[in-house]
């Protein structure tokens, strides 16, 4: 009889606990070792799935819409508004400007509060943050993961935003004017750049309590001073113009403005500006704003990537993986 | 010693010896226990404030950048300096509508989530106490914003306020913050109803109402939408009138005159208070029936 | 076995639900108590509720016709299984749920209409509850609770005071809710649930996911804080039986939505005692235990652990048969008959019914094999979404259930 216990019988076949765990051999100590591009990957499209079900449990098309392209038009129509209340010839050539500034705001706001509500929502709520932490999923990729499905309805946003200025906005928009491999380039360092700058907020939410919701706008808006988004950085005092032009969402928005248009009102440059000042040419040409974006980019996604390990040692170290705050 | 002493004393009975008679509370110890209420729910958000400072940082130093970022379109565009002052106050305004929307709107929602909402139903208070208390809470955030917001722009823009009836726009900046509030208890109730999608709808809430308000420029500009949204929305109706009180003297565009949008106001408060109540206790009582408050993660 | 169900003590002439149970009491009983224990008046008092939940594909009935009634000062336990609606009654009494069908007061009030009162003077606490602001003391969030009864401030933090120093939590007054331990938090949550000084008490699985000292902490508080005023009700769920035989005056058998019995742990215990029952273990048995039947007054014999008369890696080669017996006296023709087969007596215990013996009896199957799988509208308050739903409340009755 077999030794293991009473009534216990040794099966002949294959170990079926190791079965169960995916090894034939049971346990190998190679699982402990990190997982490659295969896991990252299967880890990454996890948490896409994971936030896009989560986006998607709501399923009216109607709220749908309410949510994914009124928050971004409003946002829009506040600045035609703006531009109107003014009038004068100056806004009809301006109104391109802020539209396509205010669009792309849709996915920067959306880029960076879907990594702070993952955090938020997974450890507040569903309480399963400790759960993915201690699971062997590369968490930064996981939550990077889990905010696409967000930045996604964003990104829908920002399309459908510039197609409401073309249509009723009066954007002047030309599709053979497109340099769409400009577009192409400039649009895949932005999404770099944007998530970096969510990676930054989701290091800051790690620390902080359950009302900071209202965080990652309250940074979108406040970048919108800085990034020539919805006014030239010429209009800012020298020193924070400096600020803008470290700043890569600055050149993101001003390459995909070069992209589309073909002679926008450049938010990097202009007479009197600190690039003028600077660099002694009026405003930056393609291939510049590509290189400084990348720099900037690279520069800046180091540094949120940094801080992210900081904040995540600070929060094993304090205990907050696992709590809940709320007031 | 007798054998009631080895009783400890927090296991003694604290009321009337009768349970009929203890559950018989007269108007006062409910007035009492309403108001003692509001303070409880009042004290974790004041006190959340005290012990985590990140919002000084997130709450006041960013919003006023944002509303920085508008004051610099008007100079972009050579816009008279009076638009610098309506986008001041519009960003001073801001901090209630977003502590409307995400700390009170979406706040019951949140509540059954955590667990708190059964308990809070089970207690014999009335579920408006809890959500003045939020309010309550909310607003020492909220007035700080909007104070330092007013404060900083004003010194950094040199925005200058000219008031010449100074109790009617005290008057009418507390009615707006009223009827928000009430508001605020209204959407509070149908969104627990509306579940998860709700939440989505506090995103979807807050740049359509800043553009329908008028939040960096007149109302009236929007016309017949302008005259809707002073009519319904208490932000654009509360924003036209202190925009108009604040800058008296020069050119304001106002839609109607302060005094007519103070009486709107009223109406306001009392209808959404109204509704409010009558919507906690129709929540309460569907939610009961069909099972839903203490169901989570819907 | 007949089974007498819900309204086991109303058929006995409603008497019983006057009893105060005195002898549990260290204080004589209040003269306004006495005058308060009209015969009409019960802590509980429900009457044909029902509960169904709206669900897909079909709808689960979650209570199906319960009648309770529960003296005022009662321990009163509910045993049953995950997804019997244990937590559904409680829900119900407690008046965050309504009946579908059935009316239910608490000490006269109805569960419909008279919410506000109810609550003036009932608290629940449940197991694994993990409400409240993290951002708030131990001490804060109890204050905040009792501003929600209505406790003046500093009456408010005096009472929390003594009820962190009775829980045992002096240590963590100052701590953050967030950072406590599961025992800790089931502390507070029970000093909260006593901030209003109850006189009904809804105690939904207490001690789940407790330690054992921490259990044994709890149940001991509870019991403490029930004996030291007369009048006291609580009505405890639990699927753990060991605590509803060791705190319960009387408790009801739950299943599916159903009770199935109400009785004291003794008389429960009784009904399914058939005669007396004993374990015997002999260091051999020729002709096993069908040896035994055939001896005056031997109901049945047999064999209680397989692997002890068999096994080869037993340490002890004995044989453990259950006998059950017409009564006392069929055991000395058995333990006579021993010798002459040259059996020797190892040990004999006599055996006490548990209530597992009883739940087994009434509903056919052990706790461990009921419906675990299944759906449970009650604690859906305490699981994870992603865990599957399924509707129980239809399912045909298990074998041997005896149920009418």
């Amino acid at each position: 009889m077999s030794a293991v216990g009473p009534g216990v019988a040794r099966p002949s076949g294959p170990d079926p606990v190791a079965g169960a765990l995916g090894s034939r051999q049971g346990f190998s100590p190679e699982r402990t070792r990190g997982g490659g591009t295969t896991e990252a990957w299967r880890t990454f499209a996890t948490a896409v799935r994971l936030g896009w079900s989560m986006e998607a449990n709501w399923t009216d098309p109607a709220l749908f819409m309410i949510y994914s392209v009124a928050k971004p038009v409003s946002a829009a129509l506040i600045l035609v508004a703006m531009l109107e209340v003014v009038g004068g010839a100056s806004t009809r050539e301006y109104r391109s400007y802020v539209v396509t500034g205010s669009a792309l705001w849709a996915f920067v706001t959306s880029g960076i509060a879907g990594l702070a509500w993952s955090i938020l929502d997974d450890r507040e709520r569903y309480r399963m943050v400790k759960y993915v932490y201690v699971s062997s999923s590369n968490f930064l990729l996981f939550l990077v993961g889990r905010a696409v499905a967000r930045a996604l309805v964003g990104a829908v946003g920002a399309v459908i935003t510039l197609a409401f200025g073309v249509v009723l906005l009066g954007v002047r928009f030309d599709p053979m004017a497109v340099d769409w491999l400009a577009l192409a380039a400039v649009s895949a360092i932005g999404v770099v750049v944007v998530v970096s700058i969510g990676v930054l907020m989701a290091a800051i939410v790690l620390q902080t309590r359950q009302e900071a919701w209202s965080y990652s706008e309250a940074l979108a808006g406040a970048l919108f001073l800085v990034s020539g988004a919805i006014f030239p950085l010429a209009g800012l005092p020298a020193a924070l113009q400096v600020v803008g032009l470290l700043t890569p969402l600055a050149w993101w928005v001003e390459g995909t403005r070069q992209a589309l248009f073909a002679d926008p009102v450049s938010g990097i440059g202009g007479a009197g500006s600190a690039w003028e000042t600077i660099t002694g040419s009026l405003v930056p040409d393609p291939p510049t704003i590509l290189l400084v974006l990348l720099v900037t980019g690279g520069v800046g996604t180091l540094i949120a990537t940094f801080v992210f390990r900081v904040s995540e040692r600070r929060a094993k170290d304090r205990g907050l993986i696992d709590r809940t705050t709320g007031s | 010693m007798s054998e009631v002493d080895t009783v400890r004393p927090a296991f003694r009975r604290l009321g009337p010896d009768d349970p009929r008679a203890a559950a018989d509370w007269g108007r006062r110890r409910v007035l009492a226990t309403e108001l003692r209420s509001v303070r409880g729910r009042a004290y974790p958000r004041i006190n959340g404030l005290l012990r985590e400072k990140s919002w000084v940082f997130f709450e006041i130093l960013l919003p006023f950048l944002t509303t920085s970022a508008f004051v610099f379109v008007y100079r972009a565009l050579q816009a008279p300096e009076e638009f610098v002052g309506f986008v001041v106050l519009g960003g001073a305004m801001t901090a209630f509508w977003l502590n409307v929307v995400w700390m009170m709107a979406a706040q019951l929602y949140w509540e059954r989530d955590q667990g708190n909402l059964e308990l809070y139903f089970a207690a014999p208070m009335d579920l408006m106490s809890v959500l003045l208390g939020m309010a309550i809470g909310g607003l020492v955030m909220s007035s700080s914003r909007a104070i330092a917001v007013l404060v900083i722009a004003t010194l950094v823009f040199g925005v200058s306020f000219s008031v010449d009836q100074w109790a009617l726009l005290l008057a009418v900046f507390g009615l707006t913050l009223a009827a928000l509030y009430g508001l605020g208890m209204v959407l509070a109730s149908l969104f627990l109803m509306w579940g998860r999608e709700a939440w989505h709808m506090t995103q979807a809430m807050v740049e359509p109402v800043y553009f329908v308000s008028g939040l960096n420029f007149p109302v009236a500009r929007l016309g017949a939408l302008g005259a809707v949204a002073v009519a319904t929305v208490p932000l654009a109706v509360g924003l036209d009138a202190m925009r108009q009180l604040a800058f008296a003297g020069g050119e304001t565009y106002g839609l109607l005159s302060p005094g007519i949008e103070a009486a709107i106001l009223v109406a306001m408060v009392v209808v959404f208070v109204a509704v409010a109540r009558i919507s906690l206790r129709s929540l309460e009582r569907r939610a009961r029936e069909a099972g839903r408050l203490t169901v989570r993660w819907r | 076995m007949p089974v007498t169900l819900g309204t086991s003590d109303r058929r006995s002439g409603g008497s019983r639900s006057l009893r105060l149970c005195p002898a549990r009491y260290p204080v004589p009983l209040p003269a306004a108590l006495e005058a308060m224990t009209q015969p009409d008046l019960a802590a509980i008092d429900a009457v044909g509720i029902r509960r169904i939940y709206d669900a897909k594909p079909h709808d689960v009935v979650a209570l199906d016709g319960v009648d309770l009634r529960v003296p005022a000062g009662e321990f009163f336990g509910l045993l049953g299984p995950n997804g019997a609606g244990k937590t559904t009654l409680i829900k119900i009494l407690t008046t965050l749920l309504a009946p579908s069908a059935g009316s239910a007061r608490v000490f006269g009030f109805d569960v419909v209409e008279e919410t506000k009162r109810i609550r003036r003077i009932m608290n629940m606490v449940a197991g694994g509850e993990q409400s409240g602001y993290g951002i708030l003391t131990v001490r804060e969030q109890l204050w905040m609770f009792t501003q929600f009864y209505g406790l003046p401030a500093s009456d408010g933090w005096q009472r929390v005071d003594e009820l962190i120093d009775v829980v045992g939590l002096a240590d963590q007054r100052l701590q953050r809710v967030g950072t406590l331990s599961t025992g800790q938090r089931q502390k507070m949550n029970f000093a909260r649930g006593l901030l209003n000084d109850p006189w009904i008490l809804f105690l939904d699985e207490p001690t789940l996911g407790l330690d054992v000292a921490a259990a044994r902490s709890v149940r001991g508080l509870v019991q403490e804080w029930h004996a030291a005023v007369p009048g006291r009700t609580i009505l405890l769920t639990t699927h753990y039986m060991a605590e509803a035989d060791e705190l319960c005056d009387r408790l009801a058998i739950v299943d599916h939505g159903r009770l199935l019995a109400i009785g004291t742990p003794a008389e429960l215990k009784r009904r399914v005692q058939r005669g007396s029952i004993f374990r015997l273990e002999v260091d051999r048995l020729d002709g096993g235990p069908a040896s035994l039947v055939a001896l005056p007054g031997v109901i049945s014999a047999t064999l209680a652990v397989a692997d002890a008369a068999g096994d080869t890696a037993s340490p002890r080669q004995t044989v453990v048969v259950n006998l059950a017996l017409a009564d006392d006296a069929a055991l000395a023709p058995v333990v006579g008959s021993l010798g002459p087969m040259g059996s020797s007596i190892v040990s004999l215990h006599k055996s006490e019914p548990s209530l597992e013996d009883v739940f087994v009896e009434l509903v056919g199957r052990g706790f461990e094999e009921s419906d675990e799988t299944t759906g449970d509208p009650d604690s859906g308050t305490r699981r994870a979404p992603t865990v599957a739903e399924e509707p129980h409340g239809t399912e045909p009755p298990a074998p041997g259930d005896d149920r009418p």
